[in-house]
């Protein structure tokens, strides 16, 4: 498929950290060979928790092997994770911003579902239980959502718009649409743009088995033995520029994102719509001018909670009709897990690997037909497969839907 | 052994919290009501299940629990064994 129109921005570099470790490469080498980052929670409170694994960012992830020594005491986790996906995916696009005028027209949009949540709890903690009399002076900076956007500005020296965006699990493609709008709109030439989330803290997890929608063993989606999402941490961040801007400089285009789909649900806080998924991944197509057929592969949301799955599966009959069963469709969240911000874009990782090297990831622990979930899941292995065109589906808490229409370069 | 005064507590006070999280009458609430037929969704049965949680000072297992099919006598049952009450009910 050729690159053209100017509504299309071109993918120019990616970064990741995830559970499969630091780089998108090492998160792309685990989903084609089918292998889980899921394991036994690794945290100070495992004992008192009912939630016994996640998808963690390895132990080995050292920050003070990436950050300046000065820059420690500034960043929370997820800032951490942001600035370092950014500096993987600015590397990769070959970019330099010592260029004034450049960096005037460089921004930067991150998607997080929490924010500093670390931070947050690590100083009530010692407010509330330690009873401390002063927190640390760089507690607010740690805490404020916008962070992980102004530090990786701060990095790179990028004076174009930059912010934070938040919702929930759809949070990186809010972001990633945000920053192709701005791209389009003539607001920047290039955008880094992704998202992030570390928040795995005694109260949030507290929080998360207070829901009830944690799965106990593995991370089954689409299968009739699932039993619920398995929280993830982690980060994706991606170089996008007008393709006329990847063209001039003469960049190496990983993919392209040809169009963007939001609806929000406006019905239930948290179970999910089939209507608002469907309103998503038609606009998606439209924005891009693609034909429902003209898609190989969904990474789907595919949360392997009961309800999202069989919505989800639902909503891609009525979108694609016959073409729904010719679909190769996956969700890799049964080996990242659920890094909610920054599912998005780890997932986004998935598509560009999958168009590159027209391999699809599998979905893994699909051991159990479910009548519900009747669609071509890529079940627990790669498949060979020339991927053109591709959606990325995202369906927060909160009804909010975000959905990217991507193609290959 | 459970005393039956015991479990008809229990089940007073599950039906208290489920016709308060319901908005409705506590004599609308049956023992053969499913959550979903009083207008539970999802997000309430989450609430019930705590408020019941937050009475008893239990915890239920992270499983195990439907939300929508489940009745009101299943919430009763679910109790019973948590609460350490033994007896011929706890065979859950």
């Amino acid at each position: 498929m050729s690159v053209g129109g100017s509504r299309a921005v071109a993918i120019t570099g990616m970064g990741a950290i995830s559970a499969m470790g630091e780089g998108a490469g090492a998160l792309w080498q685990a989903l084609r060979a089918g292998t889980s980052g899921i394991r036994p929670l690794r945290h100070a409170y495992a004992e008192e928790l009912r939630v016994r694994i996640a998808a963690q960012v390895p132990e080995s992830f050292d920050p003070a092997a990436h950050f300046p020594e000065r820059l420690l005491p500034m960043l929370d986790r997820t800032a951490q994770f942001a600035l370092f996906a950014a500096n993987e995916a600015i590397a990769q696009s070959g970019l330099e911003f010592a260029d004034a005028a450049l960096a005037a027209r460089c921004g930067v949009v991150v998607g997080t579902g929490v924010g500093g949540e670390t931070t947050h709890d690590d100083q009530n903690r010692r407010l509330y239980a330690e009873q401390a009399r002063r927190l640390h002076p760089l507690t607010i900076v740690r805490i404020m959502a916008n962070a992980p956007a102004s530090l990786i500005s701060m990095a790179h020296g990028l004076h174009g718009p930059a912010f934070v965006v938040s919702s929930a699990c759809a949070s990186t493609n809010h972001a990633i649409a945000q920053a192709v709008m701005m791209i389009r709109a003539g607001m920047a030439d290039v955008m880094l743009a992704g998202g992030a989330d570390a928040c795995l803290s005694f109260g949030v997890l507290r929080a998360w088995e207070a829901m009830r929608v944690l799965a106990g063993d593995d991370c089954r989606p689409f299968s009739a033995n699932r039993r619920g999402l398995v929280l993830a941490e982690g980060a994706g961040m991606f170089v996008l520029e007008s393709l006329a801007h990847a063209q001039a400089r003469g960049a190496a285009i990983l993919g392209v994102v040809a169009g963007v789909g939001m609806s929000a649900d406006a019905g239930d806080i948290v179970s999910p719509d089939v209507a608002g998924g469907v309103a998503a991944m038609r606009l998606a197509l439209a924005d891009a001018g693609f034909e429902p057929a003209a898609i190989d592969y969904i990474n789907a949301h595919g949360t392997g909670t009961p309800t999202n799955d069989a919505s989800e599966t639902r909503a891609i009959h009525e979108v694609f009709g016959a073409h729904a069963r010719r679909l190769a469709i996956s969700s890799t969240k049964s080996m990242h897990g659920h890094a909610l911000g920054a599912s998005g874009a780890l997932e986004l990782v998935a598509v560009l690997g999958a168009m590159r090297e027209s391999l699809v990831p599998p979905t893994i622990n699909l051991d159990a037909p479910d009548p519900e979930c009747d669609l071509d899941y890529v079940p627990n292995q790669a498949r060979p497969l020339p991927v053109a065109a591709a959606l990325s589906n995202a369906f927060a808490f909160g009804g909010l839907n975000a959905v990217l229409a991507l193609r290959a370069a | 052994m459970t005393a039956t005064s015991d479990i008809d507590d229990i089940r007073r006070q599950v039906f208290a919290i489920v016709a308060r999280q319901a908005k409705i009458d506590v004599a609308t609430v049956q023992d053969d009501s499913t959550l979903g037929a009083l207008g539970l969704a999802s997000l309430d049965a989450i609430e019930v299940i705590f408020d019941i949680e937050e009475a008893f000072d239990i915890s239920f297992p992270e499983q195990g629990i439907d939300f929508t099919a489940g009745t009101v006598r299943d919430l009763v049952d679910a109790v019973v064994p948590v609460l350490g009450a033994g007896g011929e009910g706890a065979g859950q």
